[in-house]
């Protein structure tokens, strides 16, 4: 009996043994919760019954107000690891939040070459081998003791006067390597994942998304246009042990809304600038690429990939995979096998969309709406991202995948100068747009990624722009810019209990235990600038006001 | 104070076709340099940066953000990357957004004026490009020199430049030392050594790392097998000459 309950309740895969498992426990170990960067925890202290007793246990202001708290914390063995906008870091009890120890990065002095790369933010440390790793906004990787945090080694990964890059995004800690990607991709810049051999600092090895001539995937570029061809995959991957891949978003190609300089053939069905705007698995020893899927050929929309990859095991057509699930910021969101990279799905997730008319079965895009130079046109969803950079979860006890979806257009008007090394290079300005028609701008929806169907959406005013935490406890949590940090039944999407932290949310919540007591903590600060800056410019009764913060919450000691 | 040559320096403030013009060319610099991705809108409107038009934004204070950056913020200092004109051309038309009908305007904007240093001999500029080619990754000059603002500053600056290929190739390098830590040796470059550790580049593979260890954990001596050809072995001799001559010309104060 007990075994048909699961299987009327819980997806197939959960019934069968050796199934990847992405729930974290006590500990919330990587960026992405677990490597396979589900978000999800498998602890259900806190459930859809209690949440309405959680009240913050604590809270931390780490006192660097230059931008908001985008990070995701880190905790391991009851210790919580945070770094700010301006690179502060702090390990903190993570039962209490007092400071064991504070690291301060020396300030950095932005190259003043214009472009977004000067922005100084960070989305997290990486934490493993008795070390904390994290990139900076003049782009070095550092690693600190994990005890003390005094420095153990440094090192430039690429001279930021020169590339117009940085790095925003938490590495990647896979067995003795550090990889970590960057920033740039906006720039003339060509971008590339690096691996540090973690005790050292020393170069492990280095792939760059775009291919050098003589390389397999340059014939998929015009002259010269390689140099600069953009790519940078900005964010965090993720790591499977048993095939001993890595997986990364690549961005997009460079320049990003004129394709005339850097696109050879007019056949825009096939793989072109490879391999921006694509899923990449690199054998995590070598960094050598074992397969690719390109999921915007020709990106001319700035629709970059550079975002999460979930991975996962699920029925598919009645037979058991091992898939990844990813979207990319036009929102369209593909279903891969994990091992060899053969396409098994994919499915559109804004409610405005002019970009294309559609998909085929096999996932190729249908009716592209292009950019031209000299001509203003409005294209829908904007590169903001139908989602940012911030992460969806995935529940396997519902088999939903739970992402914000915001609805923005952009108006266009491409230009045609070529690159200059390190500058801007996107040719085009970008004049944000709320679709007409509409009373509500965004959504946060629970979408099964096997059927491509959307089972809820909770629909919000203004834009979303927080990660998502999954529960055992069937809760959804996500923070909005009004400062409320809201709990949400993971099978319904009602609404379970909300709090007002105070300043609009634009990081990544996650959840812990200590002593047996489970902490749902959210950093808490918006981003005033850039995507973030959408918020007060497009919504005129909107302030959402930046800080930096850290409030964890628990049920009531003693309670139940 | 740079900005305030937009002003003090402007011995002819005039309002006419000059000036007019000076708008029409800050209009086209704040498209291409302003007006782009996810910083402002076009014609000042909201974009991922501030809206600037219609902000009751005096001329002083814009001519200063945009010469001197905003701190903290993705908003550059464009004193370094706008020539003086271009400076006073954008901040003209900025000001014009912001209801100032008839924006001082120094009398030379719209000339040919830029912030280019000297003229680099063809093969010497050819040598720039080299000594921080992208391409090369971490087999670039950049990565251990920085000259004219270019580089990481691992070695110390460039003092005297050797004559030739060959005498870049068997540069001596007595500050490269032996380090052992932890039972393995190593070519290091000290850098310090004080109560709170020992902090040197470990130069085993490129990029070199800069490692910070507990004092006596650390033993070094003199000599090491490193030499600067193996760090320069992505150029052949017509471009390491080539990048000698560029350091030449940049040496000229």
């Amino acid at each position: 009996m007990r075994i048909i309950l699961t299987f009327l309740v819980l997806p197939a895969c959960w019934a069968q043994s050796g199934a990847a498992d992405g729930a974290t426990r006590a500990d919330w170990p990587h960026y992405g919760g677990t490597q396979l960067s589900w978000r999800y925890t498998a602890l259900d202290q806190v459930n859809t019954a209690n949440v309405k007793n959680l009240s913050p246990a604590w809270i931390f202001q780490t006192g660097d107000y230059s931008e908001g708290l985008q990070a995701t914390p880190i905790v391991v063995d009851g210790v919580m690891y945070i770094i700010t906008a301006r690179a502060q870091v702090f390990a903190l009890n993570a039962a209490t939040g007092a400071v064991l120890w504070h690291y301060r990065y020396p300030p950095v002095r932005p190259p003043g070459i214009g472009g977004i790369a000067e922005n100084q933010e960070s989305r997290g440390v990486a934490v493993g081998n008795g070390m904390v790793f994290f990139g900076t906004a003049d782009n070095y990787m550092v690693a600190l003791d994990q005890k003390t945090g005094r420095e153990v080694w440094k090192v430039s990964v690429d001279d930021t006067k020169q590339c117009g890059c940085s790095i925003a995004a938490a590495p990647l800690v896979v067995k003795d390597k550090v990889v970590v990607g960057g920033n740039g991709g906006d720039q003339a810049h060509r971008g590339y994942l690096t691996a540090f051999n973690s005790k050292t600092g020393r170069l492990a090895w280095r792939w760059y998304v775009v291919p050098a001539p003589g390389e397999k995937g340059n014939e998929t570029w015009k002259g010269d246009s390689w140099r600069y061809g953009g790519g940078a995959p900005w964010m965090t991957g993720s790591y499977d042990s048993s095939l001993n891949l890595i997986y990364w978003g690549t961005g997009n190609a460079a320049s990003d809304f004129y394709d005339a300089d850097r696109v050879p053939s007019p056949d825009k069905s096939k793989d072109t600038n490879l391999y921006t705007a694509s899923v990449v698995a690199l054998d995590a020893d070598t960094g050598k690429l074992r397969w690719h899927y390109q999921e915007v050929p020709d990106d001319v929309w700035d629709f970059d990939s550079a975002y999460e990859v979930l991975l996962m095991d699920r029925q598919v057509r009645g037979r058991m995979r091992q898939i990844l699930v990813h979207m990319n910021k036009s929102g369209l969101t593909f279903v891969l096998d994990r091992a060899t990279g053969e396409f098994l799905g994919v499915f559109s997730t804004p409610e405005v969309r002019n970009w294309i008319t559609g998909v085929t079965e096999d996932g190729k895009l249908v009716g592209r709406n292009e950019p031209k130079p000299g001509k203003t046109d409005t294209f829908c969803p904007s590169a903001a991202g139908a989602k940012s950079w911030n992460s969806m979860a995935y529940s396997p006890r519902t088999g939903f995948i739970y992402t914000p979806i915001n609805e923005l257009c952009a108006a266009l008007n491409p230009t045609t100068e070529g690159p200059q090394e390190g500058r801007g290079f996107m040719n085009s300005s970008m004049d944000f747009k709320l679709p007409p028609g509409r009373t509500t701008y965004s959504h946060l929806d629970a979408w099964d990624p096997v059927t491509g169907k959307r089972a809820w959406s909770y629909p919000y005013k203004y834009i979303l722009l927080a990660s998502v935490l999954a529960t055992a406890g069937d809760l959804v949590f996500t923070g909005d810019p009004e400062g409320n940090f809201i709990a949400f039944n993971a099978k319904t999407g009602a609404k379970a209990w909300s709090y007002q932290t105070g300043a609009g949310h634009r990081g990544s919540s996650m959840s812990y235990a200590v002593n047996g007591r489970q902490f749902i903590a959210t950093p808490v600060g918006w981003q005033a600038l850039l995507v973030g800056g959408l918020g007060a410019s497009l919504f005129g009764d909107l302030n959402p006001r930046i800080g930096s913060t850290i409030i964890a919450f628990a049920l009531p000691e003693g309670s139940k | 104070m740079k900005w305030l040559w937009v002003f003090s320096a402007a011995q002819a403030v005039m309002w006419g076709q000059s000036a007019r013009e000076a708008v029409r060319q800050g209009e086209q610099i704040f498209a291409k340099s302003c007006a782009t991705g996810y910083c402002h809108g076009a014609r000042g409107g909201p974009g991922g940066a501030p809206r600037l038009a219609g902000r009751g934004f005096t001329q002083p204070f814009i001519a200063a953000t945009v010469a001197r950056g905003v701190s903290g913020t993705a908003m550059p200092s464009f004193a370094g990357t706008l020539s003086r004109s271009d400076l006073a051309a954008v901040v003209a038309y900025v000001s014009t957004l912001n209801g100032i009908a008839n924006p001082a305007v120094a009398a030379n904007v719209g000339g040919a004026e830029s912030n280019a240093g000297p003229a680099l001999s063809a093969n010497a500029a050819k040598g720039r490009q080299l000594f921080s080619d992208a391409v090369r990754g971490f087999g670039r000059c950049s990565t251990c020199h920085e000259v004219n603002g270019l580089g990481i500053s691992v070695a110390t600056p460039i003092a005297e430049i050797p004559a030739n290929a060959q005498a870049l190739r068997s540069l001596a390098t007595p500050h490269v030392l032996t380090s052992i830590i932890g039972g393995e040796q190593m070519p290091s470059l000290p850098v310090s050594s004080t109560n709170r550790g020992v902090v040197f580049y470990d130069l085993t593979s490129s990029p070199p790392v800069l490692r910070t260890a507990d004092q006596g954990s650390v033993t070094s001596k003199e000599g090491s097998p490193w030499s600067h050809s193996s760090a320069i072995g992505s150029y052949n001799d017509a471009e390491l000459d080539a990048i000698l001559e560029y350091l030449r010309a940049a040496s000229v104060p």
